[in-house]
């Protein structure tokens, strides 16, 4: 699967790229999100894990991180017309 | 409740976990259809030894709960759960609010701060076992490693390591079948039906965590056990039960975990030296070599959960109020899961073993730690250039919940370029 992660192109974003969403009702801050993609993840405070602004990921390591999550609370944003990137 | 087949499985005798982890066994359920009933004490529980099934219940803490009964094979009175209910055998929303409060100490990020600490531990206990030409691996190097960087992290004084240590072993030594202590060991008064693992060093824990408490209460720190009495005071945030319990399993999940990965790891290296070798070429692969220990070692053979409600897995129903017992052990040598899983293979690429359970919001807490524990343990002892020979088998302990070592001597042999 293609990895290239460049948002720079003119049309809508890449298909590879996806962005990533919390459930903080579950999310314990067990911190596995954190360990395998630091950029993206971050514990806060409260111990609920945080997507860093306008990160994404390609879709193989979202998988990735999705899957490895023990409390499986995180999930795909689904990518609508209108919050697609300019 | 009893299953088609005639098999009549032992996962639990101690006294078999003192040669080994009974493996075919185990083997033997996994190729069973469906759940085997294991009979234990007046009734019994659902094994489940294959790892999608560990991995099924793990995530399902609603259906499957820690907190109906315990999370040991054994039963509680109700007054005795009450008493020995820590955050392992709690369900959401107390095991959230418990978790959430102690598991931003434990991220990736802030466990990395301990790195330096842990090394400069690490190489003083290697300097010593290397200068003593070997020894105990386990008293002179796996014990006093994970205890002293729990210690430093709780902002426990590391002067009590050792007596730290051995309530630790009196601990382990509670979940087999020949515990030593008089009931009254340490001025213990309670009922030991009322304390974890049963065990007068359970008392002496509590008294341990409740006066370092009032210590903190009265000069604050930036530690844990600070942060934890704070919590206390606040009023809704712990209970006093709630502190005393969660101490006790930091100090001991802490450093009695970390101390079998720490021990089946060398002892693996020590009849595996060529694995030693291949991780000397392949200093880059040092996270992998990590994971095999992990899978290797399992130092939790099981956890139990029990079924809220009436249920399925595998084919199999499940009554609500059934023990489900998840093998962690079994998981971990799963070939449906690990190719060769019985060969110690440190160049494993694909490792996703259970050693921090199997999944879900019960995850060990202490993971990265452990993690940071072992990889910097493998890197001083490729520092230090040595090989371990093995002298003589290993003392293993009789506990069908912990694969505990309480001894193994190496000798240290410099290496020859």
């Amino acid at each position: 699967m293609n990895s290239d992660n460049n948002m720079t192109g003119d049309g809508p974003v890449n298909n590879d790229s996806v962005t990533l969403t919390v459930d903080t009702t579950i999310c314990v801050g067990i911190g596995q999100c954190e360990m395998l993609e630091p950029e993206v993840f971050f514990i806060d405070d409260e111990a609920i894990s945080t997507v860093v602004d306008g990160a994404t990921l390609p879709a193989d390591r979202a998988a990735r991180v999705i899957e490895r999550c023990p409390s499986g609370a995180i999930s795909i944003v689904p990518l609508s017309d209108d919050d697609s990137p300019a | 409740m009893a299953s088609e087949s005639s098999f009549v499985p032992d996962l639990t005798s101690p006294a078999q976990y003192v040669e080994a982890i009974p493996y075919e066994t185990m083997a033997r359920l996994r190729a069973e259809p469906g759940l085997v009933w294991h009979p234990y004490e007046k009734s019994g529980f659902w094994a489940v030894t294959r790892h999608a099934d560990v991995k099924a219940v793990s995530a399902n803490s609603a259906v499957f709960s820690s907190g109906i009964g315990h999370t040991n094979l054994w039963d509680l009175e109700a007054d005795a759960l009450e008493a020995r209910r820590s955050i392992i055998d709690t369900d959401a929303p107390d095991h959230t609010r418990l978790r959430r409060l102690v598991s931003k100490a434990f991220t990736p990020r802030n466990i990395r701060a301990w790195e330096a600490t842990t090394r400069s531990i690490a190489r003083e206990l290697l300097d010593d076992y290397v200068a003593a030409g070997g020894g105990d691996w386990v008293e002179m190097v796996a014990a006093p490693l994970p205890i002293r960087v729990i210690l430093a992290v709780l902002g426990v004084p590391v002067d009590d390591a050792d007596y730290l240590v051995e309530l630790s072993n009196y601990l382990v030594e509670g979940t087999g079948d020949q515990p030593s202590l008089p009931p009254d060991a340490f001025g213990n008064t309670t009922e030991l039906r009322l304390l974890p693992f049963g065990s007068p060093a359970s008392h002496a824990l509590f008294e341990y965590g409740e006066q370092l408490g009032m210590a903190r209460r009265l000069e604050p720190q930036e530690d844990i056990v600070t942060m934890l009495v704070l919590a206390e005071d606040d009023g809704d945030k712990l209970s006093h039960s709630e502190y005393r319990n969660l101490f006790h399993v930091l100090i001991f999940a802490g450093n009695e975990t970390t101390r079998t990965a720490i021990t089946h790891g060398a002892m693996a290296l020590a009849e595996f030296p060529e694995q030693l070798q291949w991780l000397r070429e392949h200093p880059d692969k040092i996270d992998q070599a990590v994971e095999e220990i992990l899978r290797w070692a399992t130092p939790v053979l099981h956890m139990r959960r029990t079924a809220a409600v009436d249920t399925e897995l595998a084919g199999t129903h499940i009554a609500a109020g059934d023990k489900v017992v998840m093998w962690y052990a079994s998981a971990n040598r799963d070939p449906e899961v690990f190719d060769d899983p019985f060969v110690f293979d440190l160049s494993r690429e694909s490792n996703p073993h259970f050693a921090f359970g199997g999944g879900g919001s019960h995850f060990c807490l202490g993971a990265f730690l452990a993690r940071m524990e072992i990889q910097i343990f493998l890197e001083e002892l490729i520092a230090s250039d040595v090989d371990l020979r093995p002298t003589e088998p290993a003392k293993r302990i009789g506990s069908n919940f912990v694969h505990g070592v309480l001894s193994v001597d190496f000798e240290v042999e410099a290496r020859t370029p």
